[in-house]
């Protein structure tokens, strides 16, 4: 196998609500991602996904377990600063909502230029416009976008400025926090091919994290899934697709809809209640490379 | 949660209030042993400065001036807990009683001012929200704006001016006339121009507040629901508008005695009104560090008291406030 | 069927409605500006117009009544009321905005160091703003007055602006909660940025406009408060002519009945202040409809 880029340990986040209660977002999650693959991470809302990626780009802190980063302990405070610059130019967050993670008074161009004069990269093309006119270009914009907001944006394109700010600084591990999830289908397909052609070409690895089970399939070549924090099953994408394993799994592909009326009527919705799962099993091994949560029983 | 055991509630409110106080006295203390200036010479008066160096000493000794500023700190506040504050230096007697003795006139002004305040600008809230961008409600927002900006020294001069010098019909300072300390009307009269300038001094603010929370409230849904079941213009606006802001306004009020006794400090010394504001001026301008300790420690007491009653008030009648708790679930989704 | 299906009986044909271009200066607060400019210039350039010298003490002219050879009488010491507040309103107006230029650097870096700050360390802040806000804030200036030792403008500025910020920097702390859970500026501390820059690029553009009024507001209070303060003899030297200082011969004035020395300065003052109140309540206007579009 190729050397692994990032490595999650038993990362557990638990959010207080109030006094007593508290909310166990992601619960002794452990998974690799290799140089240069495209790992997605899939589960309903709520499920801990977004937060899982939070814990990843030190935003938010994890309760328990580590998280390595090219062997760097990232949570580590005397780690993290001697491995800063590396670690905030290589890791590469894109958010879900595009409209929010692009400041509206600013324009595309500054936008894009923002890491590089952060980190007071000299800009390989000239000057730091030519350099965002560079990446706009890159991921097919037009040049005439540069000076504008992004409220006169669509949401593809923001999200292709997100995508060009988060290529800048030429990235070693991009994180995808639902990055298509609130753009139109024909657009989705765009930003999902776009991200396929970027992959190709600089062969960076991508953290994908989706609801969306068909762009996965798409997409990713491992797939992790989700449930209430915990991992359940993690396979190669095909032979996640082929032979699930876990109840949940089942169930979440069954709900993926058939592109043939015929078929999509006769589908069959697998029925699987995430509050009675049994939380406590271990993940084993099931063929090569296929991890499922056993002891996990469902309905 | 918190509404479990309202004991824990409010023993925590408390505690926050002491711990409160306990930093108040402690920054006043550094502060005002910061200034500069020679207390020596409140106490000894002109004297001061013709004592010889070892005159000096054995009394700043005696004052416990010499000694560094946390073990002073620490003397005063074992003597605080007994209910002995020093003396004044000014007025060569305990500065408790200084103040006991004046405490109660600007009592007097305060809360007569307060009350006024309270009750005029609920109503002349309400008359806004009721004319709202008709002619009474125009009037009253210009006049209420020009008066709100009028600073409150000025507005006392050129009543002094009109009623007092000119028409002679009010006097123009203290709280009652030499030899009827007793006599309630003359004291009422000595109260009228003080009061009128603290009271308009604020009086807008408040009313405009009411007037904006109003018209917030009357453009929400439940108004269309009260008129369309028949209730009249009136008891909709009296009834359930200007109900739902009670809560908001009452802790506004709690919030707003600070600035209100700020206003009376400053109109006390224009009028030379005996009370805690001419006190405190007065101790400020003479260094005598006890009594103005004791006024800044007092003033700061009722001022944080009233902003925790507010907040009480915020969380027991307004049950939004109170779920502010699982924000931190909410940042993060 | 070749004539139109329907005729109209009795309607007159409705004309067209007058389209009624609002004049540009409708809401807007183009007289208060105007007469703020004129306060503001006429303040600025005083030494072409005023006739008398505003420091000359003419003694034998004392408390003259306007008219004759001072166009708005003199004070107690003999000084022309007509130059004093134009000269005083130099000093005035710049300790206003001098002392508003110190309390909101002071509000939006408190404000936004508390905004940014995890939570416990947020609310210790929050505590101590209003033990600091408990202290009356006349007996605060006095306090630090006395700590700065003699008043001058730069201290008199220093000293009304480091007690008149918590306002604001309350506005900016919950603006600042509210802007920090946005992606954009979780983006940037991802992508490394440091405090400042956070607050200069992202937080300071999109909060400004709602602390802008107050801010405004703000330059209103510090007059007043420069001008209670030297009527009280606490702030400025009755050598150093304000229009708070002028006001604090007041005394014997109200003792005389020579109202011309009270009432020219106050108006100014008072005229002063309504304008800034007009155009902050115009610029409160305008930030609330912003943000109900958004």
């Amino acid at each position: 196998m190729a050397d692994i880029l990032l490595d999650i340990q038993h990362l557990t986040r638990r959010f207080r609500l109030g006094r007593t209660a508290s909310l166990l977002a992601v619960d002794d999650l452990s998974l690799q991602i290799h140089r240069g693959e495209i790992f997605g991470l899939v589960g309903e809302s709520g499920s801990g996904k977004s937060t899982a990626a939070r814990c990843v780009m030190n935003i938010c802190r994890p309760s328990a377990g580590k998280v390595l980063y090219r062997g760097v302990d990232i949570w580590n405070p005397r780690e993290f600063r001697a491995n800063r610059t590396m670690l905030q130019t290589s890791r590469q967050l894109i958010f879900q909502d595009s409209a929010s993670s692009l400041d509206p008074r600013m324009t595309a161009a500054e936008i894009i230029a923002e890491p590089m004069e952060i980190h007071r990269v000299r800009p390989p093309r000239g000057s730091l416009r030519e350099e965002a006119a560079f990446q706009l270009r890159y991921v097919g914009l037009e040049p005439g976008c540069l000076d504008k907001y992004p409220g006169q944006l669509s949401g593809g394109q923001r999200q292709r400025v997100a995508i060009a700010r988060a290529l800048c600084m030429e990235p070693e591990l991009l994180v995808a926090d639902e990055p298509i999830a609130s753009l139109d289908v024909s657009i989705q397909a765009q930003i999902i091919n776009l991200f396929q052609h970027l992959q190709a070409e600089h062969g960076f690895s991508i953290l994908f994290i989706a609801h969306d089970l068909a762009v996965v399939r798409y997409l990713c070549s491992r797939v992790g899934v989700l449930c209430r924090g915990r991992l359940v099953e993690l396979a190669p994408t095909g032979e996640l697709f082929d032979n699930p394993v876990h109840p949940y799994t089942r169930s979440l592909l069954s709900a993926i809809p058939i592109p043939d009326p015929r078929l999509e009527r006769a589908r069959v919705l697998t029925p699987f209640e995430p509050d009675g799962f049994d939380r406590a099993g271990e993940l084993a091994e099931v063929s090569p490379g296929h991890l499922v949560l056993q002891g996990g029983g469902g309905v | 949660m918190t509404r479990k055991n309202p004991l824990f509630y409010y023993a925590r409110k408390l505690a926050l209030f002491l711990l409160s106080v306990f930093v108040l006295s402690a920054a006043v203390f550094y502060i005002s042993r910061l200034a500069p200036g020679d207390p020596l010479v409140s106490y000894y008066g002109d004297r001061a400065e013709k004592l010889t160096v070892q005159e000096r000493q054995r009394a700043e000794e005696r004052l416990g001036l010499r000694d560094p500023i946390h073990v002073q700190y620490v003397r005063w506040l074992e003597g605080a807990l007994r209910g002995d504050f020093g003396i004044s230096y000014k007025y060569k007697m305990d500065v408790t009683e200084v103040i006991a003795g004046r405490a109660g006139n600007t009592l007097i002004l305060g809360g007569t001012a307060f009350a006024l305040i309270f009750a005029g600008a609920l109503a002349l809230g309400v008359v806004c929200a009721w004319y709202e961008d008709r002619w009474p409600d125009r009037l009253l927002c210009r006049v209420g704006t020009i008066i709100s900006c009028v600073p409150e020294f000025w507005l006392s001069l050129v009543l002094i001016l009109v009623f007092s010098v000119s028409l002679r019909w009010l006097p123009s300072s203290g709280a009652y006339s030499i030899g009827s300390a007793g006599s309630v009307p003359d004291r009422l009269v000595h109260l009228i121009l003080p009061l009128t300038v603290t009271v308009l001094g604020h009086l807008w603010y408040y009313a405009y507040l009411v007037r904006s929370k109003l018209l917030e409230e009357v453009r929400s849904d439940y108004v269309l629901l009260a008129k369309s079941k028949g209730l009249t213009r009136r008891s909709v606006l009296l009834g359930h508008c200007l109900r739902s802001t009670i809560p908001t306004y009452l802790s506004l009020m709690a919030i707003s005695v600070p600035h209100i006794l700020g206003g009376t400090y400053i109109v006390e010394a224009v009028f030379s009104y005996p009370g805690l504001g001419t006190l405190s001026y007065e101790s400020a301008r003479y260094q005598d560090y006890n009594l103005l300790m004791l006024l800044c420690l007092l003033s700061g007491s009722v001022v944080i008291l009233c902003s925790i009653l507010a907040r009480i008030i915020g969380e027991r009648m307004d049950p939004r406030l109170g779920e502010a708790e699982g924000w931190e679930a909410a940042e993060y989704e | 069927m070749s004539e139109a299906p329907f005729t109209r009986v009795g309607v007159r044909p409705i004309p067209p409605p007058r389209l009624k271009t609002r004049p540009w200066y409708e809401g807007r607060p183009v007289l208060s500006c105007a007469v703020l400019a004129v306060i503001l210039l006429g303040c600025l350039f005083c030494g072409a117009f005023i006739p008398k010298d505003p420091a000359y003490m003419d003694l034998y002219h004392a408390s003259t009544p306007p008219g004759g050879g001072f166009w708005l009488g003199t004070d107690a010491m003999g000084r022309d009321i007509f130059s004093m507040i134009w000269y005083g309103g130099r000093i005035s107006l710049a300790i206003g905005f001098l002392s508003t230029l110190v309390s909101t650097l002071l509000a939006v870096l408190f404000g936004a160091a508390s905004g940014l700050s995890p939570r416990w360390l947020d609310g210790l802040l929050m505590r101590l703003t209003e033990i600091f806000l408990s202290i009356p804030s006349l007996l605060l200036i006095v306090l630090l007055q006395a700590v700065w030792g003699k008043a001058g403008v730069i201290s008199l500025s220093l000293v009304i602006g480091a007690t008149s910020w918590t306002g604001v920097a309350k506005v900016v702390r919950t603006e600042v909660r509210q802007l920090r859970s946005c992606g954009y500026v979780i983006a940037a501390r991802c992508m490394g940025a440091g405090f400042f820059r956070i607050l200069r690029r992202h937080l300071l553009p999109n909060f400004l406009s709602s602390i802008l009024f107050m801010v405004v507001m703000n330059v209103r209070g510090t007059i007043a408060a420069e001008s209670t303060l030297s009527f009280l003899g606490l702030g400025l030297p009755l050598e150093v002519i304000s229009w708070g200082s002028m006001l604090s011969l007041s005394e014997k004035a109200l003792l005389s009945g020579a109202w011309w020395v009270i009432l020219p300065p106050g108006i100014v003052l008072v005229v002063t202040m309504v304008c800034l109140t007009d155009i902050g309540n115009y610029l409160r206007r305008a930030a609330g409809r912003r943000a109900s579009n958004l």
